[in-house]
């Protein structure tokens, strides 16, 4: 196939966006299961979720400079250590604070309202930004890039680096392993029937508040582990990455059918597809705009979304 | 009801008095008309969020909209150099309309998926100002806006026997006129809103917002109903945007015009108490004004007292008081969402619905008992 | 019904309480504030101080302050005062016209103001203008480049500049760096000595950047060297992987990116490395300072070449008055000066000069004093003096290297 794409360029071009969308887009979609499960299950649009990802970046980061390992140069078996140690560190961190923040802010408004909890969810996403920018200011932090640019795929034209192969290497099993979870365990059970129906699934003995915290849980060490694909990936990270791969994670759960966890992450590969090719063939400039206009469309032919369920609103 | 009209009048009258005093300065002065700009903006949001109980998050884009159709109307080197008031309706009517025709599509979306629409829709007005070059200048700003009044009258008009104070301005555009001019479009928006809330398309929005299917059955249109009030909030928006580029002279980058600044309209609006005219007015002046002016002046003491103290400057993000202004709107946000929900001056049907959580948060014995006949009322 | 009626009186007297109190504080403290004491002058700065232009900005503040303490803060006999204004926002994370628009007007209501300097980006620099113009107050910008600023960009029939800035009829912006008609057509001459055949240009579409790429690529267009394209970024993006495989299949001799760190240039670094360009990267004056290099981490400027240019002299290629400063300033702050610092220096000093010579506070006397100056020598940066328009007859570019985490200058060039 790499063979075949090799002889036209354009195609091999177009072939090389694809790969660069796809890559992001599975990162996108990494979040975006966090929104779209917290959303299932409690119906809040998270706004914080994204500012959970950029302090789950931080403190990778800060694991790297704490072990002093900042370049490639560092040797092999550092590295690894390092990777793993964040990969195990930081989404303990992002889960231990968003449950805490359910526990604290959230649960105590069960009963109000949607826009009430949306806008503490608002609050907490300018708090955590705050803390953020006193943790590494307001400049965009080099991140240590630890991972090979070596292309694996030489002589086709394209290029496949040991970066983009450690981005599918990890969230693709971690997908999987979702899946699973949700599908076979019992916990998984009890997150979708809290999700039906809260209140049948308590009367059915189902213990919803810590239902609702292991999502929390969930969701939270998701965005632990793609901020730290993300900082080894694109190798930058400032206090405000949070909002706008928040914003595109969001879409992406929409766009997905928001609560669906599959929908997320056709979501979030359709969004990263849709953003590269655009800033490919439309220019960069125009990028945002259309990823917009395709969810705009899509929404008013299918309005809850791709694999969303054709549900009537309660009345 | 009295004591409410009482102190928005009271608010008014001082304000009106403002910049005859012999404290007033012109530097606040213009800081103030920034807040009454915002507070036009607020009101606007009000109508769709408040009125029609729609959440919106695009409003900052018919803002910006209002703001560059000034632009493109006034700049000296753009053809039209039409008069402020020609740019100012015009940016009315089209932000109207921009608004009717994006919603118009995306009403039979629901909740949430509404909301996300209306914030692609903000992000996508902002990439179009940004990228057609050829009618908005870009990233540029289009400046200078200093349009006079009326076509034909000229913009400085000799009123020295009228200058009280040596530090007010001939140009109209400037301190006070265009404070006394946007504070009496302020106050005509409040008077505008407080009839229209006792009409018939004011009760019908209660109604709508209360419960769209009973309200169907009862022979309303939902969708027309829906319309025109994201029309009017456009054209509030339109509105507010053209005074905003006017006080500021440039349309500004298009940046100020991005979601961050719907959010905190949001906030302002929810802050002050959702569909209360009064409420929402008092919550853009507090975070608004808090934003734009109290950090300012305690930064300012901040330093000063820095450099009497020796004690270097520039710093941390959290040595000043506009480092820590995210974490102080977030933190009000949380304990307002959490004790009082319903907003400072909260809206009476939007207070009922959320009474019990309230007489719990207020935590004296008289609220006890009146949670006590609440129950009881039920 | 009745209890309801009730609760919401408390609720609204409660209301009218913020209120007041609001609505006294702010009266108070605007009476606070025009309290201030006559027996100061004050020289007012506006430059972004959050974000990531906080290195250089740091750096121009600290070359004003030693240019004061020069004169031992006093001036006319009076405590000579230095008011730092911010003109970013930590949500913007750049520069913002509201806050530009306030921090003029702030200086306006002063009257012991008798100087702006600033602003940083030429994009501020059209908001403030107008406003202290009409006001006749001195504005001197260490930083913002823009030719339109002060004279008439050729082909540019539309805009007005740089007349739309002067209202009242008087020059009150003036700029002790050189403009980028100096900076973009030198580069491009650089490139050519340099034997590059193509270019492709990237910029961030503000006023600076996309302006200094528009300059670049017209002499390039005049030098013979093909350009191959010329884009857009958005720096909100955070990731230019696409736009550089999509330059990369074009095999340009070198890419050019007309923007500043704060815009996106460090990740276009990052993102050269990544995607396999190649390429020499040349980068103007907005990006020579240390946040640049260290946004895009030194590592990988071992693998990408990059030049950044500046107007004037790299402050390691100083003599004379210039080392001496670049000595002083190593003393007292113990790092390295920024490009600029030596700008923001010479802003001060070019002001005290002439305020000293005229001797009272007079906004207009000193206006026009600072803007007659001739030959002037008493700061660090040679002998120059402004040309009617207020910009500076030093016209230099040097072109430097990075190597080793640090801009290594390897030539300057003059017209």
């Amino acid at each position: 196939m790499f063979e075949l794409l090799a002889i036209h360029p354009a195609a091999s071009e177009f072939g090389q966006f694809l790969i660069l969308g796809l890559v992001l887009g599975s990162l996108y979609a990494l979040i975006a299961i966090g929104y779209t499960m917290v959303y299932g299950i409690i119906e809040l649009i998270n706004f914080a979720h994204g500012d959970l990802f950029m302090l789950g970046s931080f403190l990778a980061l800060g694991i790297a400079s704490g072990l002093g390992v900042l370049t490639a140069e560092a040797g092999v078996a550092w590295i690894v250590l390092t990777i793993g140690l964040m990969l195990v560190a930081t989404p303990l961190f992002c889960a231990t604070l968003n449950v805490t923040i359910d526990r604290f802010i959230y649960r105590p408004l069960r009963k109000s309202p949607k826009l009430t909890v949306i806008v503490s969810a608002i609050g907490v996403s300018f708090i955590f930004m705050n803390i953020g920018l006193f943790w590494r200011g307001a400049t965009p932090v080099k991140f240590p890039d630890l991972i090979a640019d070596t292309n694996l795929i030489d002589g086709t034209g394209l290029r496949f680096t040991w970066k983009d192969a450690m981005v599918v290497g990890i969230t693709v099993p971690t997908m999987i392993g979702l899946t699973v979870l949700v599908k076979f365990t019992t916990l998984g059970k009890a997150m979708r029937a809290t999700a039906q129906n809260p209140h049948a699934a308590q009367l059915m003995g189902i213990h919803v508040n810590r239902v609702i915290a292991a999502t929390f849980a969930i969701g939270g060490a998701l965005a632990g582990i793609a901020s730290v694909v993300y900082g080894l990936y694109i190798k930058s990270v400032d206090y405000q990455m949070g909002f706008q791969n928040g914003l595109y994670a969001f879409t992406a759960a929409v766009l997905g059918g928001v609560g669906n966890i599959p929908g997320a992450v056709l979501g979030g590969l359709v969004i990263g597809v849709v953003g590269e090719l655009g800033k490919a063939y439309l220019g960069a400039k125009w990028s945002e705009a259309l990823i917009f206009g395709i969810l705009i469309i899509i929404l008013l032919f299918r309005p809850t979304g791709l694999l969303g369920a054709r549900t009537r609103e309660k009345v | 009801m009295s004591l409410g009209r009482m102190w928005v009048l009271l608010l008014f009258v001082a304000l009106a008095v403002y910049p005859f005093l012999p404290l007033a300065e012109a530097n606040r002065g213009e800081q103030f008309t920034i807040l009454f700009i915002y507070a036009i903006l607020a009101l606007g949001l009000n109508v769709v969020m408040g009125y029609a109980g729609l959440l919106h998050l695009g409003i900052a884009a018919f803002f910006g909209i209002g703001a560059y159709t000034v632009g493109i109307l006034t700049v000296p080197f753009l053809p039209f150099q039409q008069s402020f008031l020609v740019a100012a309706l015009a940016a009315v009517v089209v932000s109207a309309a921009v608004g009717i025709a994006v919603t118009a599509p995306i009403l039979r979306l629901r909740g949430d998926y509404f909301a996300l629409v209306t914030l692609g829709l903000g992000l996508i007005t902002l990439y179009a100002i940004r990228n057609l070059d050829a009618i908005t200048e870009g990233t540029k700003g289009m400046n200078p806006i200093e349009a006079g009044p009326l076509p034909g009258i000229p913009d400085t008009v000799d009123m020295s026997a009228w200058r009280l104070r040596p530090d007010w301005s001939m140009r109209w555009y400037k301190y006070p006129y265009l404070y006394f001019l946007s504070l009496g479009t302020l106050a005509v928006v409040m008077l505008l809103l407080r009839n229209l809330e006792a009409s018939r398309l004011g009760r019908a929005w209660v109604a709508l917002r209360e419960d769209e299917l009973a309200s169907a059955c009862m022979g309303l249109n939902p969708a027309r109903l829906k319309l025109a009030a994201v029309a009017l909030g456009a054209g509030l928006a339109g509105l507010a945007g053209a005074f905003y580029a006017m006080a500021l002279r440039t349309t500004g980058n298009p940046q100020a015009y991005d979601f961050t600044l719907s959010i905190i309209m949001v906030c302002c609006v929810i802050l002050g108490g959702l569909g209360n005219r009064s409420g929402v007015l008092l919550g853009t002046f507090i975070l608004m004004g808090f934003d734009r002016i109290i950090t300012n002046i305690l930064d300012n003491e901040l330093q000063a007292l820095q450099q009497r103290l020796n004690l270097g400057f520039g710093g941390q993000a959290y040595t000043k008081v506009s480092g820590w202004k995210l974490m102080i709107f977030g933190t009000v946000l949380i304990l307002m969402m959490r004790f009082r929900p319903e907003g400072l001056l909260p809206e009476a049907r939007h207070q009922r619905e959320l009474h019990p959580e309230v007489a719990e948060a207020q935590g004296e014995a008289a609220a006890k008992i009146e949670a006590g006949e609440t129950i009881r009322d039920k | 019904m009745a209890m309801h009626a009730m609760h919401r009186r408390r609720f609204l007297r409660w209301g009218a309480r913020v209120t007041g109190v609001a609505a006294a504080g702010l009266f108070v403290s605007a009476s606070g504030c025009s309290s201030s004491n006559n027996n100061v002058v004050k020289i007012v700065s506006s430059l972004p101080r959050t974000g990531s232009a906080q290195g250089q900005t740091d750096t121009i503040v600290n070359g004003i302050r030693m240019a004061m303490e020069e004169y031992n803060n006093e001036l006319f006999g009076l405590k000579l005062v230095h008011q730092d204004m911010d003109d970013a926002t930590a949500a913007q994370g750049q520069w913002d016209a509201g806050k530009e628009a306030d921090n003029a007007r702030e200086a306006l209501a002063d009257p012991n103001v008798m100087v702006y300097i600033g602003p940083y980006n030429s994009g501020a620099a059209k908001v403030s203008m107008p406003i202290l113009n009409e006001a006749g107050l001195l504005q001197i910008s260490p930083a913002a480049t823009w030719p339109g600023l002060t004279k008439k960009v050729p082909g540019d029939d539309k805009s007005g500049e740089p007349d739309i800035y002067r209202k009242s009829g008087k020059i009150t912006f003036c700029r002790v760096c050189p403009n980028d008609f100096v900076q973009g057509p030198l580069s491009a001459l650089f490139a050519k000595e340099k034997g590059y055949k193509s270019v492709y240009i990237l910029d961030d579409k503000e006023l600076y950047g996309a302006g200094i790429a528009r300059l670049f690529k017209q002499k390039c267009e005049e030098l013979g060297i093909t350009v191959l394209g010329h884009e857009s970024i958005v720096a909100t993006q955070k990731n230019f992987k696409t736009v550089i495989a999509a330059i990369r299949d074009k095999k340009p001799d070198l890419l050019y990116f007309g923007g500043t760190s704060q815009s996106g240039g460090p990740q276009i670094a990052i993102d050269m490395k990544g995607e396999g360009l190649k390429c020499p990267l040349m980068v103007p004056d907005g990006c020579y300072e240390k946040a640049f290099i260290d946004g895009a981490g030194v590592d990988t400027f071992k693998e990408i070449t990059c030049y950044a240019t500046i107007g004037g002299l790299d402050p390691k290629e100083l003599t004379g008055a210039g080392a001496e400063f670049v000595r002083r300033y190593k003393e007292k702050f113990n790092k390295d000066p920024e490009a600029y610092a030596v700008y923001g220096y010479e802003a001060a000093k070019v002001f005290l000069e002439a305020a000293k010579a005229v001797g009272t506070k007079d906004r207009e006397a000193i206006r026009e004093a600072v803007l007659k100056t001739k030959n002037f020598d008493k700061g660090a940066l040679g002998k120059w003096s402004f040309d009617p328009d207020g910009d500076t007859t030093l016209r230099v570019l040097t072109i430097s290297r990075i190597v080793n985490g640090t801009f290594q200058p390897e030539k300057s060039i003059s017209e």
